[in-house]
Parts: structure tokens; sequence; C-alpha cells
């Protein structure tokens, strides 16, 4: 295809170019600023090198190290849980004669609907209650939710039943065929599972606010957010724990775009 | 997909569905004690007057009287509802004209990097997010207000100022979610079919006439959802308020979220706070009806 390029097409690919920079200038902005001594803003390039003063200084004395364990712990631990129960569920939910279980699905979703900020002061409570504030339990547990099971599900629609047939006929045990045969057929909703839940649980906020309250439970977001940022603030140091705070989901990002990008045109399509 | 509720099962199907049954267990579990059960309490609560120290008070509808003579929360409502005013058309037209435009004309490699790049702010988290741009905006040596007094301009307290501080919060969130967008729009693209689009070419139509006759319309479905999820998200804003401003200057950025907050962990007045929070679910289930009706009527 030969096309014309024409004024408009050269403006329009300047002004995307644009656009794309303004996305990625604040983000070079905190890594140049968490990589200065000074303490002030005006950055000046001949104060640029790769200076780990300001991540040091975050990590040991700012708490950010036990943030980042906290976070990395947490999220390990959401990963699997929903990893397992979504492909549980959605396995049910699609190959077994479970009565009314459309029905129950269908409430599922519908919990899809409900905003955080409803379920958040009754489950604020019940943590309580269960005596399982500042525990990793309290992060981890609320993690599962109808969306990754309607997401293993679109998957797990294309796992033949003929295959699942045979493989009972040939005496392959229930556990056995749920691992070895469904388990890899569905591998890649489940990265794609694993990322949403990698990032939702890496950028929760609110929720690890009001129920970890002890120092030593904060995960990274909380701890961010107890840095305060006027002009008595050290700059640098509080752009090193942004940063920290950034790397693990880019390098994540940079390795599995692609799963990104089609999972959230999955869910968005589907709604 | 069988409603098998019969009179007899066979014993094999019975154990199937008795094995499906424990699979579905785990979710079933974790579900109910985490997204359903909290529902219920939260509309008992809304009637209740409750701060955990004792049990909860049965009140009636006190605290929705209340809601209706409290100025905070109407503030908050105006507040709230200009945020979704600013954020959800700016990034919903930017979204569109960026993922329209690089199907078109830049279906190569740089176009390619482009759209990687556009979504990089999605994955940086709200409070990160809100960190780097509070930082930015800062009165005093901020990038943005260096880059102003560069250009001969003065500078902009853009935090500080109660005009301009919703609207500086609300650029944040489009440099956020535009990118989240952008890539849906661009799948919705992808499948225009290619034949429609040469026919229009061959017709002599010009690039923004197919446009506006062909992309738009058959992107119409993409946009009532992207538009529901833009305000439903704008609606619930949080993070960026409680990083950025606090809710000030004065209470020039309280948000409905921030309300319900503020009314539940710093007052400890949960009941009245689940008040609120019902009334917010009432809200986002409307604007959930109104797409599902706008749905319907246009595109079956």
């Amino acid at each position: 295809m030969k096309r014309k390029i024409t004024f408009g097409v050269v403006l329009g690919i300047i002004l995307v170019t644009v656009f794309a920079v303004i996305c990625l200038l604040p983000l070079v902005y905190m890594i140049a600023v968490s990589f200065t001594d000074s303490e002030s803003l005006y950055i000046r390039f001949k104060d640029l090198r790769l200076n780990f003063s300001n991540y040091t200084y975050a990590i040991v004395k700012r708490d950010f190290g036990t943030a980042l364990k906290n976070s990395i712990i947490t999220v390990i631990g959401s990963c699997l849980l929903v990893d397992v129960v979504s492909a549980m569920a959605a396995y049910g939910f699609e190959k077994k004669p479970v009565p009314h279980k459309e029905g129950l699905f269908q409430g599922y979703l519908a919990t899809m609907m409900i905003p955080g900020q409803v379920t958040l002061i009754p489950m604020f409570v019940m943590i309580n209650r269960a005596g399982l504030t500042n525990t990793y339990a309290a992060l981890i547990l609320p993690m599962v939710g109808a969306f990754g099971i309607l997401l293993m599900r679109q998957f797990m629609v294309a796992v033949p039943d003929e295959l699942l047939e045979a493989a009972e006929i040939d005496g392959c045990g229930e556990m056995r065929r749920f691992l070895t045969i469904v388990i890899p057929l569905v591998q890649p909703a489940m990265i794609t599972l694993t990322i949403f839940t990698f990032n939702a649980t890496w950028n929760n906020f609110l929720w690890p606010l009001i129920i970890n309250t002890d120092p030593r439970m904060r995960v990274l977001p909380v701890t961010m957010s107890t840095l305060a940022s006027n002009s008595t603030t050290n700059y640098g140091m509080v752009m090193a724990g942004a940063t920290l705070t950034f790397v693990f989901p880019f390098i994540l990002y940079i390795f599995l775009q692609k799963q990104f990008v089609e999972g959230i045109a999955l869910g968005g399509v589907k709604g | 997909m069988t409603k098998a509720v019969r009179p007899r099962m066979s014993p094999r199907r019975r154990r199937q569905a008795l094995i499906g049954a424990g699979y579905i267990a785990p979710s079933f579990i974790l579900m109910a004690i985490f997204n359903v059960t909290p529902i219920f309490l939260s509309f008992y609560y809304s009637f209740t007057k409750y701060n955990m120290a004792t049990a909860p008070q049965w009140v009636g509808l006190d605290n929705y009287a209340r809601l209706f003579t409290n100025r905070v929360l109407s503030e908050a409502l105006q507040n709230t509802v200009r945020y979704v005013l600013i954020t959800v058309p700016l990034q919903t037209v930017l979204a569109l004209i960026i993922a329209v435009f690089i199907a078109e004309n830049m279906r190569n490699r740089y176009g390619s990097l482009m759209r990687s790049v556009i979504f990089i702010p999605v994955i940086v988290s709200l409070i990160a997010s809100a960190t780097v741009w509070d930082i930015m905006y800062q009165p005093k040596g901020g990038i943005i207000n260096q880059l102003l007094n560069f250009f001969g301009f003065a500078s902009v307290n853009f935090l500080g100022k109660k005009a301009s501080a919703l609207p500086s919060v609300a650029a944040v969130a489009i440099w956020k979610n535009t990118g989240y967008y952008m890539v849906i729009y661009y799948a919705g693209v992808m499948n225009v079919p290619a034949d429609v689009k040469e026919a229009a070419i061959v017709d002599g139509t010009t690039p923004l006439q197919r446009f506006w006759y062909i992309t738009l319309p058959i992107l119409r479905p993409i946009t009532y959802m992207i538009v529901t999820l833009g305000i439903i998200g704008s609606f619930q804003v949080f993070d960026l308020v409680y990083k950025m401003t606090g809710g000030g200057p004065g209470r020039s950025t309280y948000t409905v979220a921030y309300v319900i907050y503020t009314f539940a962990f710093q007052d400890k007045n949960y009941g009245y706070a689940s008040a609120v929070a019902i009334c917010l679910l009432l809200v986002i289930l409307l604007i959930h009806m109104v797409q599902t009706v706008f749905f319907k009527e246009k595109d079956v």
C-alpha cells in the first residue's frame, strides 16, 4: 500500500510523540531527582550521576526495606491465591454439572459492580473482629474476586471436553486431569491474571492504609504516603521511594507487555 | 449450559457435581466473606450509630436524613461531579484520537513504541504518581513552574489555590488513564473491517469524514463502556486526593470517597460513613443501568 504523507499526518505524528513524551517525562524526572545529591529541585546535569545514597537512605532510615519486603510477600501470596482459587472455580463452573452454577456465577459477576468504598467499612470491622489486623492474610485474602474467575472461565471454554473424557477413560484421575491437562491449557490466562493481581496488589493503597497500621506491616504505597512532600523534604529520597515503587511493575511490563495489553483489551471488550 | 436439578441424577453425574462443588468452594467461601457479606453489613450499618467500641445502635433513617443537610457532603458531591466532568471527556477523547491515529497512520514500529510509552503511566501506582506530580507542581522549584518561569510566566501554586487544585489533581488522572483507554480503543479500531474503509476511500471521502461516519459509529459500544468505566472510576477518586491535597485547600478537593474515609476512619462514625457509601453504590448502579439501557437500544 502506498500512501501520501500529508502535512496532517506529520503533524499528527508529532502530536502523538509529544503526548508520549508527556507520559514519560514525570517518570524520567522522578528517576533523575532520585539520583541527585541536592535537596533542591533545581536539577543541574552535573549533579546527575549514579548515586544510590537516596536509595540506601530510603531503605535503611525510612523503612522502605520493610515496605518492600511486605509488598513482595503480599504480592506473591495474592498472585498464588488468586490464580489457584480462580482456576479451580472456573473449572468447576465450566466443566462440572453443578446445580444452580449459572445463578451463582451471575451472583459473582454482580459483585463486580460494587465499589470498594461500600465493602470497606464492614471488611474493616470483620478483619478487626477476627484479630487479623497487621497480618499478611488481611492484605491477601480479599484479593480474590469475580474478575479473575470470569477471565479464567473465558479460557476454560476452549478446553475440549473430549480431551478430558479421553483422559478419564485412560484412567487419569480427577486431580491429575486438572493439573496436567487443564492448567497447561489455560496458562496464558493465568499469566494475564497474575499480571492483574500483581498490579492490583502492588498498588493497593486504601485497604492496607487502614488495616495494617503497624509500621512494620506497611506496604510500599502506604510508606510512600507517609513522606511529606513540602519544601523541607529531602526530594531525592522521596523520589527514590517512588522509583522503588515503580520499578517492579515496570520490569514486569517490559517482559510481559503483550499479556498486559491483551489482558486489558480482553477485559475491556468483555466489559 | 445445563441447569440441572433433575429428579434423579445418575451416580456418576452426582459425583461430578460434588467434585465440581469442591472446585468452586474456595472461591465461594472467600467471595461470601469478602464480597457479599460486607454489602449487607454496609446496608445494616447505614441504619445505625456505630463506632466499633460499642455495638451498633439502630437509628433508622437518621443517617440518611442527615446526609441532605450536610454541607461537607454536598460540597464533596459537587467536587466529585466536577472532577468527573474534567477527567472523563478529556481522557476519552484523547484515548480515542490517539488510538485511531496510530491505527491508521502509524502501524509500524514507531507507532507500537508510542503505544507502549503512552501505556506506561497506567502501571505507576496512584500514590507514586501523586508523589511525583506533587513535587512537579511545587510552587518553589517544581519543574512545571521552572518551565513557566523559563518562558516568562509567573509561578502558579497549582495545589494551593482553590480554583486550580481540583483540575491539577484531574490532570494527573488523565495522564495516568489515557493509555489504558487507548489500548481498549486500539483493539476496537483493529476490528473495523478493512473493506469498509477501502470502499470509503474509493468513494473519495476525506479522513475526517471516514472518522466521523465510519470509525466513530463502529466504536460506539466501546465508547459507552469506556465512558461508564471512566465515570465509575473517577467517582471513586481517593488516592490522588489523599496524597496531593488532603481534601484542601479548604474543602475544595473533598470528594465522596474521601468523605467516606474521613467520616469512618478519622471520626469513627462508621454508621454515617456507611450511609454515604450506600448512596455512592446507588449512584454507581444507576450509571451501570443507564449504560445497559443505551447499549441495548442502539446496538442490538
